[in-house]
């Protein structure tokens, strides 16, 4: 071999240098932050001083207050679990419909094709885009989902209702049929939950169908040959076969989900009364618009991080584990 | 049986009916609602006589009168949004004009060298994709407020947002090179080494010719991540406004003019519709770096 020693750390050089650059040291930096009263209406005071005498540092700048802020902070609770919540929803939906659309599209006719072509466009619009536009079809007095929603849903299910209560039996209340849906608490954050899972559903099925397709056929048809319908030939034979790659996609989803930001601003400005503020929006808003706290933002942000540092950990040895 | 069949069928089409239109249902609004003229905006009929007029008001001044009265009161609202696509191709295009060579020779050398740590350094690259964008915003903010160039705060310009849009682009765009290159036999690196070319020559003359189509892909799919990038838009290009800021201006005094919102959001996304659809095959590589093919 030919191949010089030190011509990879030539080439790898440059762009390590740049990644350390962005990620590492605002990771440091924050951290750095995250121990100091640090708001930016005033001069911040920071514990290591480079000054002529060399470097000093003055250990009673350091405390751990941001940190225990957060944990008393009502809003920074209810953030938490507004994450947890949008998190859970947003990748139950778009696993549960990702593996749904794949089993439907993977194959058949120019239908299928034609569908599974369609799937990447969620993909090219916008995550802020994606919110404007969910947020005016909601409207509830010229959006098309509620027009959607309350003809197709509401007002049939009503109708069987109706019938129902006829009877003598237990009177069930009907359904409103004037739902501000983001103006109300739950509404509002199932359906940024969905608007998510419009983006991600179809990218999710994609990845399905490219893992349904290297599956063996002939394991299909032997399934077939035994006499077992569709049904059966997707919880016992596709499901465990696609095992490992649900784990991924749902560790991945998990990752993407609680790193959601974009759509909050754009969709529901983190109302009704908070009820979709996302631990990132929390963060914004405190750091950035409300008050101008870098301390209290960095220390917050710290806080998603050791979480999302455990979700990286789970997912690398999902992935070491399948190779 | 027959009967059964058929039943399943129609079950199959509605199914995928369902699927389309609920893909398609958004993207669909979204562009009728750009073509319709205001007064049909705030409604939910789909028959109107449909007119550009949207787009001329949005990429034209006039829209600051439309949304506020008079044009003194926010002359922030309603601005001409064309700047704010110059800002976005530059952004975007920068980005990627730096990234990618950068990511290249990266990839080949994790692909193509075996050296101490090669595979723990490709981790932890992947890695550095779990980070908050919010907990790189901050310290950034904070630098670029007190970073000068041309005496100018690096805090809202383009240069700003191109640095800070290295720290998403850079590690995907190495694992999705690495990936092409990958998948290149490397007899032919093999016999130029014998003919007596060095590692450089190889990698100039003979490698990256035959990995062009993948540095395209992996430029494209970069070019989509920093154009629909809105967090450090919002908090590191600030009044420099990319598109996807942009879209928030189509909001005044009398709430978000949907009819400008969606000409505005229709520019945003029809070149990205392009794209994708041109790498449409790698998205799902890119997006799990490799993961998932």
């Amino acid at each position: 071999m030919r191949k010089k020693r030190w011509v990879p750390w030539v080439l790898i050089g440059p762009a390590l240098l740049v990644i350390v650059l962005t990620t590492i040291y605002p990771l440091l930096a924050a951290l750095y932050y995250s121990f100091h009263k640090y708001n930016l209406r005033r001069t911040p005071q920071f514990a290591i001083q480079i000054g002529e005498g060399g470097i000093s540092i003055d250990w009673s700048l350091l405390s751990l207050e941001n940190y225990t802020r957060a944990f008393s902070d009502s809003r920074f609770i209810n953030s938490l679990e507004v994450t947890f919540w949008f998190t859970v929803l947003s990748v139950g939906l778009s696993v549960v419909i990702g593996l749904f659309i794949a089993v439907i599209v993977q194959k058949g006719g120019w239908l299928h094709t034609l569908t599974k072509v369609l799937l990447i466009f969620p993909f090219a619009v916008s995550p802020a885009l994606k919110g404007y536009s969910w947020r005016f079809m909601l409207n509830e007095n010229y959006g098309v989902y509620d027009l959607l929603i309350d003809s197709l849903l509401v007002r049939p299910l009503n109708a069987l209702l109706s019938l129902f209560n006829a009877l003598p039996l237990v009177e069930i209340p009907l359904i409103s049929e004037s739902i501000v849906w983001l103006g109300d608490k739950f509404w509002a954050l199932f359906m940024l939950a969905m608007s998510e899972t419009w983006g991600w559903a179809p990218l999710i099925a994609l990845m399905f169908v490219g893992a349904l397709g290297s599956i063996d056929e002939q394991i299909f048809e032997a399934a077939r040959i035994d006499g077992a319908n569709r049904v059966q030939i997707f919880f016992r034979v596709t499901l465990p076969l696609l095992r490992p790659v649900i784990l991924i996609v749902t560790m991945l989803k998990t990752i993407f989900s609680l790193k959601m930001f974009d759509q909050v601003v754009t969709m529901t400005g983190g109302g009704p009364v908070r009820a979709t503020q996302t631990i990132n929006y929390y963060i914004h808003q405190m750091g950035f618009v409300r008050s101008l706290d870098i301390g209290y933002a960095s220390a917050m942000s710290y806080i998603l991080v050791i979480v999302l540092t455990i979700c990286a950990a789970l997912y690398v040895a999902l992935v070491l584990n399948r190779d | 049986m027959i009967k059964s069949l058929s039943l399943a069928k129609l079950l199959e089409t509605a199914a995928l009916l369902l699927i389309v239109f609920f893909i398609m249902l958004p993207i669909v609004w979204l562009a009728l609602t750009s073509i319709k003229p205001q007064e049909k905006a705030y409604t939910t009929d789909i028959v109107f006589a449909p007119t550009l007029d949207n787009f001329r008001i949005i990429f034209s001044d006039t829209s600051v009168i439309i949304n506020e009265g008079t044009q003194r009161e926010r002359s922030e609202v309603g601005r001409d949004m064309f700047p704010s696509v110059i800002n976005s191709v530059v952004v975007s295009g920068a980005t990627i004009l730096i990234a990618i060579p950068l990511a290249t020779i990266a990839a080949y050398a994790f692909s193509r060298y075996l050296f101490l740590g090669n595979r723990a350094l490709l981790i932890w690259i992947l890695t550095t994709q779990f980070i908050p964008a919010i907990v790189v915003a901050i310290p950034f903010f904070t630098l670029f407020r007190s970073i000068e160039v041309f005496d100018r705060p690096l805090l809202g310009t383009q240069l700003g947002l191109i640095i800070v849009n290295m720290s998403i682009v850079l590690p995907y765009a190495i694992w999705m090179i690495k990936g092409f290159v990958d998948a290149l036999p490397g007899e032919i690196e093999e016999a130029a080494y014998v003919d007596g070319c060095n590692d450089f020559q190889v990698l100039f003359f003979i490698s990256l010719p035959l990995i062009r189509p993948g540095i395209l892909v992996a430029s494209v799919f970069a070019f989509i991540m920093s154009w629909n990038e809105f967090l450090f838009a919002l908090i590191i290009g600030r009044e420099m406004r990319t598109m996807q800021v942009a879209l928030m201006t189509t909001s005044g005094a009398r709430g978000i003019m949907w009819e400008q919102m969606a000409a505005a959001g229709l520019v945003v996304m029809l070149p990205i519709f392009f794209l994708a659809m041109f790498i449409r095959k790698n998205v799902v590589y890119g997006l799990t770096m490799g993961a998932v093919k």
